[in-house]
């Protein structure tokens, strides 16, 4: 079962030790990501066994939201909020690297009006939300300004052909508050017994209108905010607008800058495949990839947190980098984390209980994603294979094992670029860029008046692509599988939402 | 000893085992390491959900939704008494103790499927009819593995079926009644990979999606104790039940239920969650036929083997 590649040197048990008063706060937590959380989320679920996420709101202590989350999204929290049952807190945590400034958005829920007194904290990895989850510090009960009770929701059922044996359509509501996702996304499931029969798609619960705020923006403080339009991948947002101004300024990066901007979006997309073979494992509910794909996520994020002496988003300016070194040791151990990869891969391509879940589901042709313009890992899936499920989470490994060698081939190859001065004078023009990122080809189109902010600004985001395919795939799957193929699209609905 | 005695020992013995059994399952999850957590984390649970509301839905069936965990509890509590922990140490000793334990466990189901009808909610319904599937499908498949042991004991006595492994035990020579009864043991106590009625994330937690509390406490006590209950029963049909040198007969019980648990639950972590449609699949196209081949094998080897006929 373990494969053949040699086993990463990490312990399998990465818990803090904690004093036995703070153990006893067993808590249960019932998750809601705004759009910014899936890798945050995923990293706290293995975290420690003093803290278990549930599938119910009847079952939690805890209500965990990430933050911001859009106003569309405020009538389900609240559904679920008064689900809870007393004692119950609220955790409010804001993603620290992809903090959204809120001049800037325009459709952000003032959770504080909401849950008045909720704890609120601001956190960069699963184990800040650890801590602040097991404080012995009291906490506020749960309370909401109004208690709201939604107004209950009606579709139209399509029609349905006759049949020897009458049955009734049901429809089922996966979200928008799901763990399918990385961000909120409803679909209705109109389902005859436990088949899907048809499905209608909601999107827009993560909008937080990105373009409309960069273009109320300096050009320098649109580049955070590019950040944030899918923030499970800011590098490669900010280096698509990175790239467009630069196009704009007319200036050509080096060869060793552009291998080096290459090597830092191979390490971001292996890092959100990996994580998403973590949050896919769970919902299989495969403790033993689930474990293994956990401690590799985690061994991976190690090592990517020595693998930069700054953080990217500090030299991935226009006409700016700083030198850099590399250590050795760290280049050895991406060599050793791809190695780990490819067995993790070997030993899923090759277990036959897992194909019964995952393989002939979710099939897509390869010519039909290409017409509607799909790219990135479901793209080569189709290509390489059938398309299903199963592809697709080889696919993925397979694809992070390469970026991995890629992105280690560069980083020995070049230990020091040259430094620019940046600067963000931008004549007037438009331009197009784009950048391969984990979910797929992320574009953008600017305009320039040559003013001090953008004078039209245009997303291209991979996921909303995908988006439009999910009626015909889901039609006619078992219910069972409608949440396996979901999951593996891999949709961000924050970078859809935008 | 009283048998008033010996139910309120068996009894104490299930809250015991039940607290054990919950310890293995948080072993086998979090690894040896981690053996404090593993001790620790069963009674801070049951502390929480006993401080938590007991929450009933909007339009919920007030009475089917209340009752629900208590008819779980009964059906333990009932099916407890027929196990023997040592010679002439049970509960309540009929003549048919197996085919009593067997039917008894139709009543958990109902529990379960009571709970989620009750909740006046989509999903619950959802997970009554997989409850309701399951129901049938694993009653044929856990009581013709169980005729294995009767052919060979020429007797439904739970007492007799232990004292007939005397020299050997029956696992030797009925490997594939021994897996066709623990699958089915898993689809009756759905457990991992057989919960999709409890766990399927596409039904918010299935059944129990709607309980909270001291409610919630019962039934996932209930659940752990019919697993264990089928545990020690598998020990008792295959593994010799108390029999073994040296230690008293409830410990070498104890030990042999809590190793085959240790042993399933483990083997359990290398399986993803089975869709309900594969997992009646396994029951009617697989378990099925293999066990009316079990049957058929036993009942040659009975004739055959010295002894194997008492």
């Amino acid at each position: 079962m373990i494969g053949n590649g040699e086993r990463t040197a990490v312990k399998p048990d990465t818990y803090p030790q904690l004093p036995v008063r703070r153990r006893l706060l067993l808590n249960r937590y019932f998750a809601i990501d705004g759009g910014h959380g899936a890798h945050l989320l995923a990293a706290l679920a293995g975290s420690s066994p003093y803290i278990q996420a549930v599938a119910s709101p009847r079952h939690a202590d805890i209500l965990l939201i990430i933050a911001p989350v859009s106003r569309k999204l405020v009538p389900s929290i609240v559904e679920i909020a008064e689900a809870l049952p007393q004692p119950a807190h609220v955790l409010l945590v804001e993603e620290q690297a992809g903090e959204l400034d809120p001049r800037a958005a325009t459709d952000i829920a003032d959770l504080d009006e909401l849950f008045p007194g909720a704890r609120r904290m601001k956190a960069s990895s699963g184990a800040d939300i650890h801590d602040a989850m097991l404080d012995p510090a009291p906490w506020m009960e749960l309370t909401l300004t109004e208690a709201q009770v939604p107004d209950v929701e009606t579709i139209q059922l399509p029609p349905k052909p006759e049949q020897e044996m009458a049955t009734e359509l049901v429809v089922l509501s996966l979200g928008p508050i799901q763990p399918f996702t990385a961000g909120p996304l409803r679909v209705l499931l109109i389902c005859d017994g436990e088949q899907v029969f048809a499905t209608q798609v909601e999107s827009g619960y993560a909008h937080r209108g990105i373009a409309q705020a960069m273009l109320q923006a300096h050009w320098q403080q649109a580049l955070t905010l590019s950040r944030t339009l899918d923030p499970l991948a800011p590098l490669a947002c900010q280096l698509a607008y990175v790239r467009v101004l630069e196009q704009l300024q007319g200036w050509q990066p080096s060869p060793a800058t552009v291998s080096m901007r290459e090597a830092a979006l191979a390490l971001e997309r292996a890092r959100n495949y990996l994580w998403w073979v973590v949050r896919f494992m769970r919902l299989l509910s495969d403790a033993h990839f689930s474990d293994r794909s956990y401690q590799l996520a985690n061994a991976y994020e190690v090592c990517l947190a020595q693998v930069w002496r700054q953080r990217p988003r500090t030299w991935l300016l226009p006409q700016r980098q700083e030198h850099m070194r590399v250590d050795a040791a760290v280049v050895a151990k991406l060599h050793r984390l791809a190695s780990d990869v490819e067995a993790l891969c070997t030993s899923i391509e090759r277990n036959r209980w897992l194909k019964l879940r995952t393989r002939g589901i979710g099939e897509l042709a390869a010519a039909d994603l290409r017409e509607r313009n799909v790219s990135g890992p479901v793209l080569l899936a189709s290509e390489h294979g059938v398309g299903d499920v199963q592809d697709r989470v080889v696919t993925r490994l397979q694809q992070t094992a390469s970026d991995l060698r890629g992105a280690v081939a560069v980083l020995e190859q070049h230990p020091s670029v040259a430094t620019h001065a940046a600067h963000w004078d931008i004549p007037v023009g438009e331009a197009h860029a784009s950048v391969q990122g984990p979910r797929g080809c992320i574009g953008i189109h600017v305009k320039s008046d040559g003013g001090a902010k953008p004078g039209h600004v245009e997303w291209q985001a991979p996921s909303a692509a995908l988006l439009p395919l999910l009626p015909e795939l889901l039609a006619g799957q078992k219910l069972a599988d409608a949440e396996i193929i979901l999951a593996s699209l891999d949709l961000a609905l924050a970078e859809v939402d935008g | 000893m009283s048998a008033l005695l010996t139910s309120l020992l068996i009894l104490l013995g299930l809250c015991v085992g039940t607290y054990c059994i919950a310890v293995i399952q948080q072993l086998v999850l979090l690894g040896p390491r981690r053996a404090s957590a593993a001790f620790l984390l069963p009674l801070a649970s049951a502390w929480r959900l006993l401080h938590q509301e007991n929450l009933v839905p909007r339009h919920a069936d007030y009475f089917l939704f209340r009752s629900a965990p208590f008819i779980a509890i009964a059906v333990v509590a009932l099916t407890a008494l027929v196990m023997p922990l040592g010679p002439n140490l049970v509960g309540f000793n009929p003549s048919i103790g197996l085919f009593y334990f067997i039917v008894l466990l139709s009543p958990f189901v109902v529990a379960l499927m009571n709970a989620g009808w009750s909740q006046n909610s989509k999903e619950g319904l959802f997970s009554t009819f997989r409850a309701a599937a399951y129901l049938i499908s694993y009653e044929v498949p856990i009581g013709f593995a169980a005729i294995g042991p009767v052919m060979a004991a020429q007797s439904l006595a739970t007492q007799q079926i232990v004292q007939s492994q005397a020299a050997l035990w029956y696992v030797v020579w009925q490997p594939l009644g021994l897996v066709i009864y623990l699958l089915a043991a898993l689809f009756v106590t759905f457990r991992h990979p057989f919960d999709s009625a409890l766990a399927g994330s596409e039904l918010e937690g299935g059944v129990f999606a709607e309980y909270s509390g001291p409610r919630l406490l019962l039934f996932t006590w209930a659940l752990d104790a019919i697993f264990l209950l089928l545990m020690g029963m598998g020990v008792i049909l295959f593994f010799g039940g108390w029999q073994g040198p040296f230690l008293p007969a409830p410990l070498w019980l104890a030990i042999k239920t809590f190793l085959l648990a240790a042993v399933v639950l483990w083997l359990g972590r290398f399986l993803p969650r089975l869709r309900n449609d594969q997992m009646l699949t396994l029951c009617w196209k697989i378990l099925l036929p293999a066990s009316l081949v079990n049957i058929t094998l036993v009942g040659i080897l009975t004739l055959l083997i010295p002894g194997g006929s008492r």
